[in-house]
Parts: structure tokens; sequence; C-alpha cells
């Protein structure tokens, strides 16, 4: 009886449908495919200023379908000016769980905003619009974070749609080869805003993903491959409404071998008219680095 | 029935259009889609104080006319899709599950690299996916 139940497995093997697969990629197959790119851009180019270009131009077309898709998966809405800027800025920084769990009750509709037809939404009608005068409170939402802080940790998020399908030749139609790869152990993130300029603000990493396993021959000098995380950065930012330019920097710590690395984040003009309307509370439930900030309030 | 669905982009610049009846109608169709994008700008720029502020993606009946209804939804990167039907009851559930449909459609199609952003979208995967939420959209409607 049991060796005819072996057989029959055997011969179902064939007739067994395929497996949808794993949604995740493992690290070093991303640190292949990105290490592929770093090359090809080396051929391609004379100087490192237009290399880390190219690099942020490769991570901003990326940046800007990430907005689309995680905002559709997340199903969370972003207001408009003031409040996504301010939402923007908390979800990519602040420790996420703390705020949500302080204003769960606050705000009934702000996290889970899906369009589920079982559940009528009649507090839609009700619900106010977060102002100004709402000061000391987040009730404001906003997109899907790429790097969300939760308790001290770092849960890096990135996807890359159709990456592969750009280095596959033929025209694939929606190719869409989506992997991400969550770092968990991943050092803490600090938000830190500029003292010299009121624009300016730094996501600092002791280690970028992509820059795992890269090092950085001399006679490159500053180069930094994270500027395909920069414009990963730019493009979502530039796709919310908030124009800004992204740089990745080096910063070397004493007591540690490799270098943090720092993302300034410079935000255009029309964004700080934005800026100068209304205060910060961002550090507010930041637990992890004093955020080096001027605001009073903090 | 819906009669034509418009993707819009964030100038206001047409990325997508396309209507499922006789073509005569056409450009009145396309002259409505028009119309109810000032009255997007009108929600957009005035928010009530009692509208609906939290699912402002879904923006609810903009515009009904003599004999056709105009919805509209709102994404995060302030694109818009547009749709007119010339059916009197429709249910709240049903367009918006037809919006969520649409949403996840056009994130497909913006995902491809080939596709330039702020360009016409002129995927055939995402016209034949369209096409299918359209008709499946009447028939639910009408059972």
């Amino acid at each position: 009886m049991i060796g005819v139940g072996k057989i029959k497995q055997h011969a179902n093997v064939l007739d067994k449908p395929l497996s949808k697969g794993k949604q995740e990629v493992s690290l070093s197959a991303f640190a292949l495919l990105f290490s592929e790119l770093v090359q090809y851009n080396q051929t391609q180019v004379d100087n490192i200023a237009e290399f880390e270009r190219r690099l942020e131009d490769a991570g901003y077309t990326v940046g800007a379908r990430v907005l689309e898709l995680l905002c559709h998966r997340d199903k969370v809405s972003v207001g408009f000016q003031e409040d996504g800027f301010v939402y923007c800025l908390r979800c990519l920084f602040i420790s996420w769980e703390d705020r949500v769990s302080d204003e769960v009750d606050e705000r009934p509709n702000a996290v889970d905003n899906d369009l589920n037809v079982d559940k009528p939404k009649e507090t839609l009608q009700n619900d106010e619009r977060p102002g100004k005068e709402t000061e000391g409170r987040h009730n404001c939402w906003g997109f899907c974070p790429l790097y969300t802080i939760q308790y001290g940790r770092c849960y890096l998020e990135r996807s890359i749609n159709s990456f592969l399908s750009e280095m596959q030749c033929g025209f694939h139609e929606v190719n869409e080869f989506f992997f991400t790869v969550r770092s968990v152990t991943s050092a803490a993130d600090s938000l830190e805003k500029g003292t010299e300029h009121e624009d300016e603000y730094m996501i600092s990493e002791k280690e970028l993903l992509v820059n795992r396993f890269i090092s950085i021959p001399k006679d490159m000098g500053t180069f930094n491959c994270g500027a395909f995380v920069a414009g990963i950065v730019r493009g979502v930012l530039d796709g919310a409404g908030f124009p800004a330019i992204v740089t990745a920097h080096f910063v070397p710590m004493e007591g540690q071998q490799r270098p943090r690395t720092t993302i300034l984040i410079k935000f255009a003009e029309e964004v700080n008219t934005v800026l100068s309307l209304f205060s910060f509370h961002f550090c507010i439930g930041f637990e992890v680095i004093p955020a080096i900030v001027d605001d009073p309030q903090c | 029935m819906i009669v034509c669905v418009a993707v819009v982009g964030h100038q206001n610049n047409p990325l997508y259009l396309q209507s499922f009846t006789e073509a005569d109608d056409e450009l009145k169709l396309h002259h409505i889609v028009q119309c109810s994008l000032d009255v997007i700008d009108e929600r957009v720029n005035n928010p009530k104080k009692t509208g609906p502020t939290l699912n402002e993606t879904f923006l609810g009946l903009l515009y009904p006319t003599e004999n056709y209804k105009v919805y509209g939804y709102l994404t995060n990167t302030k694109v818009k899709f547009i749709f007119v039907t010339t059916d009197l009851d429709v249910r709240d559930a049903d367009v918006r599950n037809f919006f969520r449909r649409f949403h996840s459609a056009y994130v497909d199609a913006v995902s491809n690299p080939f596709h330039v952003p702020g360009k016409k979208i002129t995927s055939r995967t995402f016209a034949e996916r369209v096409s299918t939420i359209v008709k499946s959209f009447g028939m639910s409607a009408a059972a």
C-alpha cells in the first residue's frame, strides 16, 4: 500500500502545477545584478561625475515606479503638499510603530485605507483634513515608507521593477521581475536636519545594501555607489511632488572600519515655502539617535 | 455600461484615452473628460471640511450630465483616472472595485521600463486588461 502511494507520487511530479516561487530573492543575486549595472556603466563613461549621474538616473527611474507601486500596494493615500511632505519625512525616518500606536484611535482610517467593499466607509465623510491647527499631533498620512524604522532596527525595503528586463533583449511588455530584499539586521538609521541650511535633510546608514560587497578603489576618490539609492530617493520625492537634489556621501566614523553612508537631501525652492509654513515634529518619537535639529519644540 | 475611460497625468496631460462605444460620440466623451478635470482640480484645491479627506484617492461622482455619469480617482502621484458611464444606478462598491483593478493595471503598465513617464501608455497588455475590467464592470453591475 505504501509502495503504491510512492509510485503515485512519482507519476504526479510532472503533473504538479509549477509553484509560484518565493517572493524574495537572495542578497547575492541582487549584489550580482548590481555589480553588473556598475560595470556596464563604468565602460560607458569617461569620468566619475558622469558615472554617478548615470547610476543616479537609473535609480530615479526605479524610484518613480516604486512610488506608484508602493502606494497602490499599501493603499495609503497621500495628502498634498504639506501633509504629504511631513508624512514623507516621517515615514522615512521616525519610529513608525510608535506613531501608529499612539494615534490609531485618533485617526481611525489613517493606516488601513483599503478599498474594501465589505466595510462601508461612512467615516470617510466625517474626517477632517489635518491642518496646521492640529499642532503637536501628526494626524497626517502619506505613502508607504521606503525606510521604516521600528524600534531601532531598520527594514530596508527595495523593489526593482523590471530591472532584469532592461538587461534582457527583446520587447517584453510588462516583464515585471520584481524582488524585494529585506535586511533585518542592518544598523539603525538617523534623521538629521542640516543646521546650516533649512532645506537639507540627511539619512544616514551604517552600510547601504548596495555597497555591501563593493569597495571603491583609491583612484576613484569620493565615488559612492550609493548614488543609485540617492536616485531612488530622488525619484520617490519627485513623484510625490517634492523636488530635491539627493546625493550620497561617505562619512568616516572613528572606531569603525567602513565609513557610514549619508544620503543628503536638499529640497528645491518651492518646497521651502511649504517647509516654512509649519514646524516639524518629526523628531518626536525618534528614539534611536538624537536628531540634530534646530526646532526648539523637539 | 462604461463608455469611456481615461488616464490623465499630473500636469493634466492625457496618458490614455479609450472609448468603448461606436465612434460617433467619441469626441463628445473626450470633451466630458476634459470638463471633469476642472471638477477634480476644484475638489483638490478646496478640500471641504466635511468632505472625504482620508480616502482622497477616490473622488466619487464628479459630474452628472444628462445621460452620463463621470467618476474620478486620484493616485498619490496626482495621476487621475476618469471613467464615463451611462448606467443610471451604479453602486459605490462597484466603482471602487473598478478603480482598484484599474490602478493595479496602471501600476503594471508604468513599471514597464520602456514606458516613459509623462508619455502616452502604449502597452497592448494594458489595453486588454482595461477592456476586460470594463466588460466585467458591466456584468457585475447588471447582476
